[in-house]
């Protein structure tokens, strides 16, 4: 059974006076444990479609099904509930909590889930360490370099154990030796725990990391 | 607990915008506070005035005699007098006989209202006599010595020592004469009493307007002047003379009471702007934050925080604010309530005469008094509008829809 179903998915915006088709009529299947990235132009309805799997926005027309769950039938309130517990995010501008420092930021999914500190402090310090960023717990964001930033949003991404993380564009604010890094990271997360990783990019380093490329074109898939 | 360290950092993101909304809290809450125990000193330090020279805490008439001044409604305390003078509560029992009548000296002639007192209680209590010195007080007993107003002596052309006529219609509807020499002067620097009152003993008074041992008022100073306890045992005592009436301080100079009260209500107006445009600031405040934060609340929303989260972040915030506010609000306000309870205001600086206000001259010194849980209250409600101002913000954080804030 797959992990993620979308179904005839149909999105618009309006933009202005003008209607935009992001996404029109997509199926697509991702298995538990894939590796995969939506890669195409800018404008091609990339982070669209994460954002419908993510449960950030809901489809005009179609469905979309998440470990089961038809996401365009959840109110406000589950959807919320939803990515608190299911979907772990890392954005292309890291978007961590400038006033919290690198583990609170890390913690702070955990802390939404009212999780014990105990179980807080274990999973950071084991995330820290596989990521690298171990001693730099108690630096501020604006302390941290770009790639430092970007581990730390994995870490909260990953803190959880969602069923999927959900990556817009994450490289695209990083040199090539630490996005090269970064995606090892997260290649060797995805294989250790399983973790289903689906990625948003234009990047070849991401498409060189991937197991699966889905290519999309003017909101359709085309490969 | 994350929440409110959250909130607490969020606040000195903004350093100079946070104390800049902090001064304007504190000071106005210091400047509410200061100016009510301001306020209150002078009213207290008014009403004791009014309270020791006019009418007492509580007063005794007979029914109608407040409305109509009526000389014919006197009544004999003689009953009353050992027991109210007995009471605890009780500082001072002033029995009073006022009359209307014609002061005449031999070049002039004055409508003045003659007062019988009992001298030796008087002085002690009453500012105006404490102010003469001894050799000028009346003495107790039947005698024809008088006090006069200043403007009333100046009017009738008299020096101390001067001799005048009293002429006044006694009970039995006959007019009665008698001549008074003026033994010490009162400046009470109430224009209208200081041209009209005459003051003798008592019992002089009473002779000659036929009412022997009958007074029209018996003002009682308190110790204590809100003890309910006391007011209760007054009004047992007076239960069975029917025809008087316990009167507060308050009915027996509505002038003074409605002055005070006209005069505190525009107060609290300034108060309800003060604080209403602290509020309007505070609203300015998070509104902004909200706004710089757009993108941020999106990206709480995206990890699957509830909006709720965020009304309790911005309400947070707003308490922290109003919290820190009434702590430095207070601190001030306490201060500036020490120096004006030890040092007060001395308007001789800028004033020359005196000032009348309610028929009562105050003090040219004004000082405040403590009123700590006014102080308290003041700044819990500065708290509570701090978090009413955080509702609007707090509604707008919540409708941010995390894709598209996360776009910008």
């Amino acid at each position: 059974m797959s992990l993620i179903q979308l179904k005839r998915v149909c999105k618009s915006y309006q933009s202005g006076a003008q209607r935009v088709d992001a996404v029109r009529d997509v199926d697509l299947r991702i298995a538990a444990g894939e590796f995969a990235v939506l890669a195409g132009p800018s404008g091609s309805g990339k982070t669209t479609l994460l954002n419908l799997i993510g449960g950030l926005d809901q489809p005009d027309q179609g469905q979309v099904l998440v470990e089961g769950i038809n996401l365009a039938a959840c109110n406000a309130a589950q959807l919320a509930d939803f990515r608190l517990r299911r979907i772990g995010f890392v954005f292309q501008s890291f978007n961590l909590i400038p006033v919290l420092t690198a583990r609170e930021n890390a913690e702070f999914v955990l802390m939404l889930q009212n999780a014990p500190p105990a179980l807080r402090q274990t999973r950071i310090n084991a995330l820290f360490e596989e990521l690298g960023i171990s001693g730099l717990e108690r630096r501020k964001p604006m302390e941290l370099s770009g790639g430092q930033q970007q581990r730390v949003a994995v870490a909260r991404a990953m803190a959880s154990e969602p069923a999927v993380v959900l990556a817009d564009e994450p490289t695209a604010n990083l040199d090539s030796e630490t996005a090269n890094g970064l995606l090892r990271l997260m290649r060797r997360l995805n294989r250790e725990l399983g973790t289903t990783f689906l990625f948003s990019s234009h990047d070849q380093k991401v498409i060189d990391h991937a197991d699966r490329v889905i290519l999309l074109k003017d909101g359709r898939i085309v490969a | 607990m994350d929440l409110l360290r959250l909130a607490w950092r969020n606040l000195w993101r903004n350093r100079r915008r946070t104390w800049i909304t902090l001064a304007a809290l504190a000071f106005s809450i210091m400047l509410v506070q200061a100016s009510h125990n301001l306020s209150s000193g002078v009213y207290a330090q008014m009403i004791e005035s009014g309270v020791r020279a006019g009418s007492g805490h509580l007063t005794v008439y007979r029914s109608g005699y407040l409305n109509s001044r009526d000389e014919k409604l006197s009544f004999d305390p003689r009953g009353l007098l050992p027991d109210l003078a007995r009471m605890p509560a009780v500082e001072a029992v002033l029995p009073r006989l006022h009359l209307g009548g014609l002061a005449q000296s031999s070049r002039e002639s004055r409508g003045i209202v003659l007062t019988g007192i009992d001298p030796g209680k008087e002085a002690l209590i009453n500012p105006f006599l404490r102010r003469l010195p001894k050799d000028r007080q009346l003495p107790d007993g039947v005698s024809r010595k008088a006090l006069l107003g200043d403007r009333l002596l100046r009017e009738l052309q008299l020096k101390p020592g001067g001799k005048f006529v009293v002429t006044l219609q006694n009970r039995q509807g006959e007019m009665i004469s008698e001549l008074f020499r003026v033994h010490g002067v009162i400046h009470t620097g109430m224009r209208e009493l200081d041209r009209s009152l005459v003051m003798i003993g008592r019992q002089r008074a009473a002779e000659l307007a036929g009412v022997p041992g009958q007074v029209h008022e018996l003002a009682l100073i308190m110790k204590d002047a809100g003890q309910p306890a006391a007011v209760a045992q007054l009004r047992r005592l007076l239960a069975a003379e029917r025809d008087l009436r316990l009167v507060f301080w308050d009915e027996a100079m509505a002038n003074l009471a409605n002055a005070i009260k006209l005069d505190y209500a525009s107060q609290k107006f300034i108060f309800l702007i003060i604080l209403m445009i602290v509020t309007i600031g505070v609203v300015n405040t998070l509104l902004m934050s909200v706004m710089e934060r757009s993108r941020e609340f999106g990206t709480i929303l995206a990890l699957g925080a509830r909006p709720a989260t965020l009304h309790r972040l911005l309400f947070l915030e707003a308490l922290i604010v109003g919290s820190v506010g009434l702590l430095l609000g207070t601190l001030f306000g306490s201060l500036a309530t020490w120096y004006l309870v030890a040092q007060g205001i001395d308007l001789r600086h800028w004033i020359d005469s005196e000032l009348e206000f309610g028929g009562v001259v105050f003090e040219p010194v004004l000082r405040a008094v403590w009123d700590p849980l006014w102080m308290l209250q003041i700044g819990l409600y500065v708290v509570l509008l701090c978090v009413a101002a955080a509702l609007y913000p707090a509604y707008r954080a919540g409708r941010i829809v995390p894709a598209v804030a996360m776009r910008h």
